[in-house]
């Protein structure tokens, strides 16, 4: 990669442009925030649960951020600061950021990060990551709308039918993504089978002793910490 | 208040914010490349763009219809609009809906689930916002103070211990779906490993609802008789 791609790349000016869509994300984030806890008062939801629940949100997430974070550092020296900050900042996660990239520098037969690899050949990757995200953006954007009434129809007013296809379908969404791991076997096998086994015998240990409950915000944390260190220790 | 009331007070102004932000998402998204063009005048050419984009969108295409639609039961209306500009879904925002679901004990399906899920996605972007904008100032930094073992550690495994994690953690509300949600996925990988992923998401997804309803329809002409 050129001295003059990893200037521009790198640049204050491209700095301000990531910054648009970063702080469009944290705008929706705290709109929808106000408007659950306006929403709340309205239905007599405790105003207690909301923090609650907005806090779980917050400690949950640490540990798949710290990962993220790492992640991010790798990609920064690959597309440049301001743009790995973008692309993390929004749908697309790390390969697939990476895999658009590349495909950009494909398209007009450059080696990816290359001696080859100049300002036009950047500016095609931009535009393929930009291209490649907005894939969800405009479905979701367009048509989110149009999937609560298929659900409603499809659970036809049954509220017990309802909750069994949530957690259905919440169970076939983290099977597919777990199953790639367990395929995959050695490390990752063991990490996602020592989650998973932390993370129930947390469960039943709380649901035997109450007094653990206030673990429970953290058990995800645990389980994945946990998962981790097996992994490295086993594999 | 009534299923008409809610969706006039709460869905009604979710579509509004999320139909707004999502669509100015699209624009700003190629910000950075007309940057380059204004500074420098380097655009790519109409030919290479459509190229590009249509090599892109052979490997992911059909993931831009099929995971919000397969996410959907999960994640709900509001939750569906920010997880889906903020990504990180089965990392992130996913498991921040289900545990903060979990900790309130709200039962899902709800108004009240779909408040508290809300709330929870919103924690969890605060948080992964923060995460990558430290990670901009200070990342490399942070990275050569560490161990390698401790950074290759992370990055490898920590993806698989949460998906691991979450699957536990449903499979104890139901673990005869459990089989089913876990079977087709990997068995789909293990006969036909060429697979595309879309096709194993849908089919792990709706196979595990439809399977669910046979035995819910089971159920209840037991409970019936």
């Amino acid at each position: 990669m050129s001295q003059e791609v990893v200037k521009f790349a790198n640049s204050a000016g491209a700095w301000i442009t990531a910054s648009f869509i970063v702080i469009l994300v944290i705008m929706q984030a705290i709109l929808y925030a106000r408007h659950a806890f306006k929403t709340a008062e309205k239905i007599n939801l405790d105003k207690k649960v909301c923090n609650k629940a907005f806090k779980v949100g917050m400690v949950t997430s640490i540990g798949p951020v710290i990962a993220i974070f790492i992640v991010m550092v790798g990609l920064m020296a690959v597309i440049g600061g301001p743009m790995a900050w973008m692309r993390l900042s929004i749908i697309g996660a790390a390969p697939t950021e990476l895999t658009a990239a590349q495909v950009g520098a494909e398209a007009i037969g450059v080696e990816f990060g290359g001696a080859d690899y100049d300002l036009y050949a950047l500016s095609v990757s931009w535009w393929t990551m930009a291209a490649n995200g907005i894939g969800w953006l405009l479905f979701v954007g367009l048509f989110a709308s149009r999937l609560e009434p298929i659900r409603e129809k499809v659970s036809g007013n049954d509220a017990a039918w309802l909750a069994v296809i949530t957690v259905a379908a919440t169970l076939g969404a983290f099977g597919y993504l777990t199953s790639q791991h367990i395929v995959a076997g050695g490390g990752t096998l063991i990490s996602a089978i020592v989650g998973a086994v932390v993370m129930v015998a947390l469960g039943i240990a709380m649901e035997k002793m109450p007094k653990l409950r206030v673990l429970k915000e953290y058990s995800l944390g645990i389980s994945m910490l946990v998962g981790v260190i097996m992994a490295v220790l086993l594999s | 208040m009534n299923k008409k009331e809610f969706h006039e007070v709460w869905s009604k102004p979710v579509i509004k914010i999320g139909r707004t932000t999502l669509l100015l998402s699209v624009l700003l998204s190629f910000v950075p490349v007309l940057y380059l063009y204004f500074t420098h005048g380097i655009f790519p050419e109409l030919s290479t763009a459509l190229k590009a984009w249509g090599m892109i969108a052979s490997i992911f295409g059909a993931m831009y219809f099929v995971e919000p639609i397969s996410y959907y039961p999960t994640l709900g209306l509001a939750g569906t609009y920010m997880s889906f500009l903020s990504g990180n879904i089965g990392n992130c925002r996913l498991p921040a809906a289900a545990m903060a679901l979990d900790v309130t004990e709200t039962e899902s399906g709800t108004p009240e689930a779909e408040i508290v899920s809300t709330l929870g996605i919103s924690g969890s972007i605060v948080i992964n916002i923060i995460g990558t904008t430290l990670c901009a100032f200070i990342g490399a930094a942070v990275i050569k103070i560490l161990p390698d073992v401790v950074v290759s550690a992370l990055s490898t495994y920590t993806a698989p211990a949460i998906f691991g994690a979450m699957f536990g953690s449903f499979a104890m509300k139901n673990p005869k779906l459990a089989v089913f949600g876990m079977g087709i996925p990997v068995g789909i990988r293990l006969v036909a490993p060429q697979t595309p992923a879309y096709i194993i998401i849908i089919s792990a997804v709706f196979g595990t609802i439809l399977i669910s309803r046979l035995f819910y329809n089971a159920e209840k002409k037991k409970a019936a008789k």
